[in-house]
């Protein structure tokens, strides 16, 4: 079952510079319970994405096209629809846990302060935010319920941050670069805490990252972002087995496990655009047509695709 | 560096770590967030003062030396910060930056220095039209750039680079390493690089410090692969049970 049926995506942000065209003609679907990962570089428009699903883009912002949630049309939603929604049917995993928790609220108030604002007890809403504690591996649950922010690791924070994301029970879990900043450890375990997520709950996940080696580890599909558009999207697999974007080659070979090529040059300015292949200048096969020509990404398979004129073969 | 150790307030950071540094290789500082790997960084640059031990670069005690001796010594210990963007002064053009450092030591007009660092810019990747740019008109990768063509202008002997590519995009942080090596391998320079990142750790060190308290243990690149291993262990075991009850 389709959850998400993002149409057509556009967004613009007015700047003293003009307008950025930060997500340009962005569709995809995602399946119920499946984990969808948005790849790409500073300025690919990947989190802006998520921004305009759960509807945090800063006012001014000009937004085109539909996403459809649930059978529901959220650019057409009043805010105080919206606002029902956030926390109860799409969450967010933010991308810095330090700086969205409350340094002065210890960790079980936190879980059950959502709770409560839902009308449940304070009793049954601290029962709710201990079996949370626990599901996320944040334990002992008696300790720490009662520590603050500060006396909990890296790990432990982002821990703590998607249990608060779990806990309305949603159908859509945002995860917002969810391992920028964090070291090797705290890194692994938040790796491993998405999975956990994906194979005992029925949420989808769509994951927002720069982090290849996740999103490879836990994605069912990924979609690879340029310049504010997909470039390629297709399964985990077949996305880092046989990329057929030139980019995603790049991108993947930069990786420093796979050799760390260097990838010449950087992403064009979202306010001057070129005219062809937004990649055609920093592309080793690159012809006349891909600076002329503006590639259209293909439709391969049910949910397969790729916005090349010169794509390697599958 | 001898027996170094630094301790704020109440509790040591590090204490008797010693190592050294030979031409031309690459020491790697690797630790938890807040395992202190900067700090040492920091001492081994005179940015800050060891609690106790001593610090001996081309011979001579940093922390010993009058001004003088010092000011002879400083083009020949350089340090690369994480934050490009906070890195260079913002209200100078990318060329005063990078020739400020040869203006001091040597003398130089600022179009005298230019001219002696025109190979040297070309180099590291950037082109005339970067020059007359401030900082915040330029991208990440390129201010990395720009800062190691300054660094590289008084032809240092050590460099501590410390996260240098952490800020960066995967296609640019993988431009600004080889850039680093490739630097190396012309100049013979020695790197103390600090990352928390294993896999750039293992591409870019001969050897790594792991800071896991006290002293610190010493790998060579397979022993820091084997460690490696039992850290992501020891976190899947942490990680059996969980989601089990939620």
């Amino acid at each position: 079952m389709t959850l998400l049926d993002v149409q057509s995506l556009n967004v613009h942000f007015p700047t003293r510079q003009g307008a950025v065209h930060a997500s340009r003609d962005i569709s995809f679907r995602l399946e119920a319970g499946e984990v969808l990962g948005l790849v790409g570089e500073t300025g690919s428009g990947k989190s802006v994405i998520g921004q305009a699903i759960i509807r945090l883009l800063p006012s001014g912002t000009r937004i085109a096209g539909r996403i459809i949630f649930s059978g529901q049309d959220l650019t057409a939603l009043s805010e105080s629809a919206i606002h029902a929604l956030r926390g109860s049917s799409i969450s967010l995993i933010p991308q810095n846990p330090s700086g969205a928790l409350n340094p002065v609220m210890a960790s079980g108030r936190q879980i059950a302060e959502f709770f409560e604002s839902q009308g449940r007890s304070r009793t049954a809403a601290r029962v709710r935010a201990r079996e949370l504690l626990a599901a996320v591996g944040l334990v002992p649950v008696d300790r720490i319920e009662r520590e603050y922010p500060h006396q909990l690791s890296g790990g432990m924070r982002q821990r703590l941050a998607t249990s608060i994301a779990l806990g309305g029970d949603p159908g859509l879990i945002i995860a917002d670069e969810p391992t920028k900043g964090l070291d090797y450890r705290a890194r692994e375990t938040t790796a491993r805490l998405l999975r956990e997520i994906h194979t005992t709950g029925q949420a989808a996940l769509l994951l927002i990252t720069h982090d290849l080696d996740l999103a490879e580890r836990i994605c069912d599909r990924i979609a690879v972002l340029y310049a504010g558009e997909i470039v390629e999207i297709g399964t985990a697999a077949q996305v880092f087995s046989a990329p057929r974007h030139p980019y995603t080659r790049a991108l993947i070979r930069a990786i420093p496990k796979n050799g760390l090529a260097p990838l010449p040059g950087q992403s064009p300015s979202l306010t001057a655009l070129p005219k062809g292949c937004a990649f055609a200048d920093r592309c080793s096969c690159g012809t006349d047509r891909c600076g002329l020509e503006h590639p259209l990404l293909t439709q391969e398979g049910p949910d397969g695709g790729v916005r090349c004129h010169h794509p390697f073969s599958a | 560096m001898t027996g170094l150790s630094k301790s704020y307030g109440h509790g040591a950071i590090f204490s008797g770590v010693s190592f050294e540094v030979d031409r031309g290789a690459t020491l790697g500082l690797f630790g938890q967030s807040g395992s202190g790997k900067s700090t040492l960084g920091r001492c081994v640059m005179r940015l800050e003062r060891p609690t106790t031990g001593t610090v001996t670069m081309l011979g001579a005690d940093l922390f010993r030396l009058g001004p003088k001796k010092l000011r002879s010594l400083r083009p020949s210990f350089q340090m690369v910060f994480q934050h490009p963007e906070v890195s260079l002064n913002p209200r100078r053009t990318l060329a005063e930056s990078v020739a400020e450092l040869l203006m001091v030591h040597r003398g130089l007009s600022l179009d005298g220095a230019l001219d002696e660092l025109q190979p040297l810019i070309a180099r590291v990747g950037l082109r005339d039209e970067h020059l007359d740019r401030y900082p915040h008109q330029l991208s990440g990768g390129e201010v990395q750039r720009a800062i190691l063509a300054r660094i590289f202008s008084v032809r240092p002997r050590l460099i501590v680079a410390d996260e240098p590519t952490s800020m960066l995009d995967v296609s640019v942080q993988a431009q600004v390493l080889r850039l680093m090596q490739e630097l190396q391998r012309e100049t013979g320079v020695s790197y103390v690089f600090i990352s928390h990142d294993p896999d750039v750790m293992r591409i870019m060190c001969d050897t790594i410090l792991w800071f896991d308290g006290g002293a610190g243990t010493m790998y060579e690149r397979d022993g820091f692969v084997d460690r490696m291993e039992d850290v992501y262990a020891s976190v899947a075991r942490e990680h059996r049970g969980v989601g089990q009850t939620g």
